[in-house]
């Protein structure tokens, strides 16, 4: 195989045989990262950049999200699919960023007493028949001509970092891990798509690729990183790295600059002047699922 | 004249490639409909400014964020926590179209004979019913404000401060900031609003100011439940395969209707 003429063929084996990018030296690393350049390149018809910039002393990335400001309009997802370079299409459609809405419930004095059996109330289960407080089932496909709706809260969730990844723990070939600055990537070559992190994760964050990914040449990003939004091949999990690909290099994950509502913020928690530091300071923050143990960076909060 | 067949059509093609080399311009708007827009135009190799959702509109992706922006200059707070060096906004008196002949044409500062001498609230008749059907009843302020409270009232071209200075239409917050303080100190130190640029406490930003994401004439407006004006949302994800309809996570139970 090395041996052959064809330039794509060698460089496939040249992917297939690499090492664990982690375990890789510095050149070897360079050399990978050189050879998907030249890859890509070709594949979608312009000069397509794999950058391998290191996490930066002093970082530590951290999200934050003030769940009373999301009015639900979806242009994270939509502009994560635009940044990151997933598949899109009817059969394979690729989002990290997935927006719930949840209605308002209701307590009535009416209703105090239905329930089953008829009479005994909430001894036996309660108000049976109309959800209380805000609904907790969310719904991903609503559609509806204008957002946000009446009583109507929106939750938008992907990957949280977390500080103790399950998914890391459970990776059975080491493929995917959690950089010094917080980010939890995957080297895409050395996945084996066994999927057990995506059962490991509690936050449905992580995406399957079951066929070749569909990226449209002139909608592909050329700005990429080796752990962030390079293409992705068929059989390998995805997920958000915080945009790894603009965060180490200053600029803001582009979820963050597209949403209308100003509802998204990111920064280095190590930071006390960063805007997530000083929401952690001084807003009502809550974690999704605190009670796991996964310690996420991504932090909801409200005024 | 009879024209070969052949070379209709290749007049037809000539035409078409023409008429789309002249297509007008995509313009998308950044945080509202209605507020700043942005004209897509191509930067680079196969890069454009902004890239904007084919079913909204909107802006959907940044590649220079610095695009026409300008050094916000100083804010009118003490050690307002923020490098104003590093702080820059896109003006917007320029896209407002009627600005420059608002203070000129008609509210000159001269009124005319019979007309109030006084800054009352009171109902206009002809004017400005686009903006507000009702003055005397705005829905900003649930009734307890009206135009002069925020707009000069001799320098129309102009917002106002406390202190009767005019303020410019590029720098609502100095005027908002008058009765939304805990908003404005959230929105100085990067809690509140929208930014786009470095995240770096000490990076470029380009600051978004209020009016650019809140219309300030209709901030109560249909079935909205926060302060914004309602958006069109982007398509819904695709369903999981097989599934032909979402109704798997519909409510069953529920007093809420869809
Ligand atoms: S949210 Fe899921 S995918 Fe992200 S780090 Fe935590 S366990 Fe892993
Ligand atoms: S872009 Fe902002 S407001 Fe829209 S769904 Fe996402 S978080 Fe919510």
């Amino acid at each position: 195989m090395t041996m052959s003429d064809d330039a794509r063929a060698n460089m496939e084996w040249a992917e297939w045989f690499q090492g664990n990018y982690r375990l890789m030296t510095d050149e070897e690393k360079a050399l990978a990262r050189a050879r998907l350049e030249r890859r890509y390149s070709r594949e979608y018809g312009k000069a397509v950049s794999v950058d391998g910039t290191p996490a930066q002393e002093g970082v530590l990335m951290g999200y934050a999200l003030n769940i009373k400001k999301c009015i639900g309009c979806r242009r994270c997802a939509k502009a994560c699919v635009e940044e990151n370079n997933q598949s899109r299409g009817k059969d394979q459609e690729i989002e990290w960023i997935r927006v719930l809405k949840m209605e308002k419930g209701e307590f009535s004095q009416e209703k105090m007493n239905q329930g089953y059996p008829e009479g005994l109330g909430i001894q036996v289960g309660g108000n049976a028949y109309s959800p209380a407080g805000v609904v907790l089932e969310g719904e991903h496909y609503y559609q509806p001509e204008a957002v946000p709706e009446k009583d109507s809260a929106y939750m938008p969730i992907a990957c949280m970092q977390c500080e103790k990844p399950p998914c890391v723990k459970v990776c059975p070939v080491r493929t995917t891990y959690r950089e010094a600055d917080g980010p939890v990537v995957i080297d895409y070559n050395w996945c084996i798509g066994c999927r057990m992190c995506m059962s490991a994760c509690p936050y449905w964050a992580r995406r399957f690729n079951w066929s070749d990914p569909k990226l449209p040449k002139e909608a592909m990003n050329p700005v990429t990183h080796y752990l962030g939004n390079r293409p992705r091949m068929k059989g390998v999990v995805e997920k958000c790295t915080f945009c790894i690909q603009r965060t180490r290099k200053g600029r803001y994950p582009a979820c963050v600059e597209v949403c209308p509502t100003g509802a998204r913020k990111f920064g280095n928690l190590l930071d006390p002047n960063s805007e997530v530091s000083r929401i952690i300071a001084r807003k009502n923050v809550f974690r999704l699922k605190a009670e796991l143990n996964t310690f996420p960076k991504f932090f909801y909060f409200m005024d | 004249m009879k024209i070969p067949a052949f070379l209709s059509a290749a007049l037809l093609v000539a035409m078409l490639s023409f008429s789309s080399a002249w297509a007008e311009p995509v313009k998308c708007f950044e945080s509202r409909k209605g507020a700043s827009e942005v004209t897509q135009r191509t930067i680079g190799e196969n890069l454009t400014n902004v890239k904007c959702s084919p079913k909204t509109g909107a802006v959907l992706w940044w590649s220079d964020p610095f695009d026409g922006t300008v050094p916000m200059g100083d804010m009118p707070v003490q050690d307002a926590n923020f490098n104003s060096e590093k702080a820059v906004v896109k003006p917007r008196s320029d896209k407002l179209g009627l600005l420059p002949l608002c203070g000129n044409t008609c509210h000159t500062g001269v009124l005319p004979k019979g007309f109030p001498q006084n800054k009352d609230t009171r109902q206009l008749v002809l004017m400005h019913q686009a903006i507000v059907l009702d003055s005397t009843k705005l829905p900003h302020g649930r009734g307890n404000i009206w135009c002069l409270d925020c707009h000069h009232s001799t320098q129309r071209n102009k917002l106002v401060d406390h202190r009767d200075n005019p303020i410019s239409f590029d720098q609502p917050q100095r005027l908002c900031g008058k009765c939304h303080g805990e908003v404005y100190r959230d929105w100085r130190e990067g809690i509140h609003g929208k930014r786009i640029g470095e995240w770096a406490s000490t990076g470029t930003k380009r600051w978004f100011v209020c009016t650019e994401c809140h219309n300030p004439h209709n901030v109560q407006h249909g079935d909205r439940n926060r302060g914004f004006a309602q958006h069109q949302p982007e398509a819904a994800p695709a369903l999981p395969k097989g599934l032909k309809t979402a109704d798997h996570e519909r409510r069953k139970s529920g007093a809420a209707s869809h």
